[in-house]
């Protein structure tokens, strides 16, 4: 009875990581000052969820060994080893079993699937910018002879930054320099690595708040992150001009997302008037993220 | 060497946008790269058609090569991935800055204005 007992704590410990706790990150403004810490927060919150699915999955399948959960599993890793791993299995092992099989192929199929199509997305997309980009800017940006206003970043082993001819003509010298850096920013700390599971996340479990949140929120964060970035490298008020000169160039946007538009106001705010770090929130975050990823392992190793 | 791949894929592409019908036989793109061997030049069209940017027909005994679309639309749909599907839009990360509302737009000069008198 006891390991279904730790198998509805776990489930339950996913369902506040997932459900509340995410909400209360997303709708929290301490990121803005420490937003790679708050990246990391969010990455943690959702292994520790995938940890806690998982390991209830496995509570339930183990149960009948009455072996406790290590003792348990050790038998189960024994069973299907010696090549009769179903013997013996009630529905609810079986149950158990699924779920925790079924989550981690399906994550992994995810993660693979839509990673691939990223990859040859970008390995396009680069391809056309070498072949279109008409010169190479002294930053070191390729530019593409388009009006349009924008600048962006492929990932890859080998990145490109890409600015439009229209961005070269709306900034001046010192504003492109800034913006050429906040590009080279999501190079150079991978920030395309880090959106990748986001992405998958989003296409799928959509009906959970995390999935919903975490995509948005991380993909904000991360833009901070780049213009904390380039604030280090070149001045900063400048990266603040040229922000606002680009979002405010083209059209209004047809269909505005709340959170979009508020995100280009809080990073002008930030640039303009820097947040101060506090050594608190760092220390609280390290801990929290220690915390989430050892708390499901810590339940599971009790029982 | 590698370097020098791209940049003559770059020649060959060139060549065949600038085209007047932009349908070319290979030794007609080669005598446009006259420093170039037609070997090469061939080799050149061969992996270009593997990365579909590129097509062939046949007239006859005769392959000719053409781009896969003009230089424009390939460039249409470079700034389109850009503001394109989720996935897309992630692919190439988000651009600098999304587009603003007016309202937004306004409020965000002020304040950069209000900045630049503080700081003189």
């Amino acid at each position: 009875m006891t390991l279904t007992s730790a198998a509805v704590g776990l489930v339950l410990v996913a369902a506040v990581l997932l459900g509340p706790l995410s909400t209360a990150l997303a709708h929290a403004r301490w990121v803005d000052a420490s937003p790679r810490a708050a990246v990391a927060l969010w990455q943690a919150l959702g292994v520790s969820a995938l940890l806690s699915g998982i390991g209830a999955g496995l509570c339930v399948a183990v149960e009948r060994y009455h072996a406790g959960f290590t003792g348990g599993v050790a038998e189960l890793v024994e069973s299907v080893t010696s090549g009769h791993p179903l013997t013996g299995l009630g529905l609810p092992d079986a149950l158990g079993l699924t779920l925790a099989a079924d989550l981690a192929v399906v994550l992994c199929f995810l993660l693979g699937s839509v990673s691939v199509r990223i990859a040859t997305t970008r390995a396009r997309h680069r391809r056309l910018v070498d072949l279109l980009s008409l010169q190479t800017h002294e930053t070191g940006a390729a530019v593409l002879e388009h009006d349009a206003a924008v600048a962006y970043c492929v990932p890859g082993i080998r990145p490109r930054i890409v600015i439009s001819a229209g961005t070269v003509e709306l900034l001046d010298e010192d504003e492109l320099a800034a913006v050429v850096a906040h590009e080279r920013g999501h190079a150079h700390e991978r920030h395309g690595l880090v959106m990748l599971p986001m992405v998958c996340i989003s296409k799928i479990f959509a009906f959970v708040p995390y999935a919903r949140l975490a995509p948005s929120s991380v993909a904000g964060l991360l833009e901070m992150a780049a213009d904390d970035y380039a604030a280090r490298r070149q001045d900063r008020g400048a990266l603040a001009s040229a922000l606002v000169s680009m979002a405010t160039a083209g059209a209004p946007p047809r269909c505005s997302f709340g959170l979009t538009g508020g995100l280009v106001s809080r990073r002008v705010a930030r640039l303009l008037d820097p947040p101060r770090r506090s050594g608190r929130v760092i220390v609280g975050v390290t801990g929290a993220v220690a915390a989430l990823l050892v708390l499901p392992v810590a339940l599971l190793l009790a029982f | 060497m590698r370097m020098g791949l791209g940049q003559l894929e770059r020649r060959v592409m060139d060549v065949l946008w600038d085209a007047p019908d932009r349908s070319l036989s290979g030794r007609e793109i080669a005598d446009r790269l006259p420093d170039r061997a037609y070997t090469t030049v061939l080799t050149i069209l061969e992996r270009l058609r593997r990365k579909k940017l590129v097509e062939r027909s046949s007239e006859g005994r005769v392959h000719t090569f053409r781009a896969g679309a003009s230089r424009e639309s390939y460039l249409t749909s470079l700034m389109l991935e850009d503001l394109g599907s989720a996935v897309d839009r992630n692919a190439v990360l988000v651009r600098f800055a999304q587009t603003v509302s007016p309202e937004e737009a306004s409020i965000l000069r002020q304040a950069l204005d209000a900045s630049r008198r503080r700081a003189q």
